[in-house]
């Protein structure tokens, strides 16, 4: 259930900005003097442990998605969400658990699950809620920062922009406003395809795994990327540099929300990305980067039009953008005083 | 949406076959890394139980590959991958197998090494026999108080590799390790400053065992214990080369 956006030009400006990226690192190397094979090699260790740390969440990550392709009747989702619109909404940010989706997964999966029926704003939570609230998440989060702030303030902050927005969408929006005319469930009077879980050939389980490995790929791809940004950084800017952005009170938030969007680094694995940035950045900084990122990032987006209105993309984008960047600032000056 | 093809074009079998290799590939490097102990190169050994789980979940990836690429007929698929994912998704193993693997050493020292206590619990290492200490253990301790001068004549005996920066006094360098928690991503130089005369026979970057007692003194500004070196032993690199805090 991709939104096909061109995919062949897609992965040509993957490749272009690639190219470019290693580049320009080459030639920072060569200018600023340092050994070119010893950086290599610091680079290398640098970006393999990252990745090495990351692969085994985005597999799991990949194959629960396949999992749930194949298994999981949206139908029954849709039954057990309460009618009560708050409650609704609230239960709607929880259902990540159930149901452990990263971002990449949650786009196709709500919009099934609207066209199966469900309410707006548990949708709208759940979209925003579930790249972090579910247990895959919670684990490389807790192996990456251990019990501690970043932690808790991760699924707090979380919990409380993805219920916020839901509660505003269940105020105010009607799904004719919101929703492009596809994603209706046919019961609303929307002209939407007819969805039947896909007919079952050969064994479920391979099939489940085929389909994990195709979403190993897909999301691997942002995952190697931004962990090239990121082994590059170290390798190549000096701590003294970094400081100055990363200390930042308000600066420090907005460079790593907008890194977040950019880079659209898997909600499993963006723990150890944010890892290189611990040491020089602040800590609301961090936490707006785990939690803005699993919301919203250029892939999302992409996908997000395929599913709501143009103005409600908008609305998606900067409520959780103005939340998460005055919560990271509010967290930043507490620290301080 | 999904259409059933009976035959799959050749540019698609040709792209599951790489997808094949990438994931078999993968699994392989996964499982070299565990068993060389490369993998403490990386990432911190508590975790090291994550690689398991990642070559066994790639040897099931890859497996269901084959055999959608076997029987392609029958499994009707969603996009296939395009080659430029292929690609990016091949770097990591490219690197890991054409890069000899090292571990961070001085050269990734990358602006300032830490000499005061990193700031996690401490109480355990006080009951350490001295000469058990590591590096990050003596830290902890000195960070328990403002008295540098309370560890003189103290004992130790730590391993680590040399680092020198041009402002340091003469004849000091200092004996780093990095703390790693998770990956190496979160790699921190930390150190002790040693008093040693003979300098010129340690090569920068190379691996030495300490012996001596401390004695406060003063490091570029501050008064700090300084361990005043009877012996330095060049050794080879340990099997851990990094600190776990």
């Amino acid at each position: 259930m991709k939104q096909p956006v061109q995919p062949d030009v897609r992965n040509a400006l993957l490749m272009i900005a690639l190219i470019s990226v290693m580049i320009v690192g080459f030639s920072l190397v060569i200018s600023s003097g340092q050994d070119p094979v010893i950086a290599l090699q610091t680079f290398s260790t640098r970006f393999l442990g990252i990745f090495i740390e990351a692969a085994p969440f985005l597999l799991m990550g990949a194959f629960v998605s396949g999992l749930i392709e194949v298994y999981v009747s949206k139908e029954d989702i849709v039954r057990l969400i309460p009618r009560h619109p708050v409650l609704g909404t609230v239960s709607g940010a929880f259902l990540g658990f159930a149901f452990p989706v990263c971002e990449c997964g949650v786009v196709p999966v709500t919009r099934r699950l609207f066209m199966k029926g469900l309410p707006m704003s548990v949708g709208v939570a759940f979209l925003l809620a579930a790249p972090v609230m579910n247990p895959i998440v919670l684990v490389s989060t807790y192996i990456a920062f251990g019990m501690g702030p970043v932690l808790i303030g991760r699924f707090v902050i979380t919990a409380i922009v993805a219920i916020a927005v839901g509660i505003v969408f269940a105020l105010s929006a009607r799904p004719q406003d919101v929703l492009l005319p596809v994603s209706f469930a046919p019961v609303t009077g929307g002209s939407g395809t007819p969805i039947t879980d896909a007919p079952v050939r050969g064994s479920r389980f391979i099939r489940a795994l085929s389909v994990g490995s195709n979403e190993f790929f897909d999301m691997g791809r942002y995952l190697v990327i931004g962990t090239l940004l990121a082994a590059l950084m170290q390798t190549l800017v000096s701590q003294e540099q970094l400081l100055t952005v990363g200390s930042g009170v308000f600066v420090s938030v907005i460079v790593m929300q907008v890194l977040a969007f950019v880079l659209s680094v898997c909600s499993t694995v963006d723990s150890f990305l944010a890892l290189s940035f611990v040491n020089t950045f602040t800590t609301g900084s961090i936490l707006s980067f785990l939690t803005f990122g699993p919301m919203i990032d250029v892939k999302s987006t992409i996908m997000f039009a395929g599913v709501f209105k143009r103005r409600t993309v908008l609305f998606l984008i900067v409520l959780p953008f103005l939340m998460t960047l005055l919560i990271g600032v509010w967290i930043n000056l507490l620290m301080q005083y | 949406m999904e259409t059933t093809l009976e035959q799959a074009p050749p540019k698609v079998e040709l792209q599951q076959w790489a997808k094949l290799i990438v994931q078999f590939g993968l699994a392989a490097y996964f499982t070299y890394n565990i068993s060389s102990g490369n993998l403490t190169n990386y990432v911190n050994e508590r975790f090291a139980w994550l690689s398991y789980v990642a070559a066994i979940l790639f040897v099931l990836l890859g497996a269901a590959t084959y055999l959608q690429l076997r029987h392609y007929h029958r499994v009707p698929e969603h996009q296939p991958v395009g080659w430029g994912v292929i690609a990016i998704v091949a770097f990591p193993l490219l690197l890991g197998t054409l890069i000899p693997s090292r571990p961070l050493g001085v050269d990734a020292i990358n602006g300032s090494i830490n000499l005061t206590g990193v700031n996690v619990g401490a109480a355990a290492i006080v009951a350490k026999d001295p000469l058990q200490r590591n590096v990050l253990d003596w830290l902890r301790v000195f960070a328990q108080t403002d008295l540098p001068a309370s560890f003189d004549g103290q004992p130790a005996n730590v391993i680590g590799f040399v680092y020198r920066e041009p402002d340091f006094p003469e004849n000091h360098f200092i004996v780093a390790r990095f703390t790693v928690s998770c990956c190496v991503a979160d790699a921190l130089p930390i150190g002790l400053p040693v008093y040693w005369a003979d300098q010129t026979t340690l090569p920068e970057g190379g691996w030495v065992e300490i012996r001596g007692d401390f004695e406060a003194g003063l490091f570029r500004t501050e008064k700090t214990p300084i361990l005043q070196a009877q012996t330095v032993a060049q050794i080879e690199q340990p099997d851990h080369p990094y600190l776990y805090p």
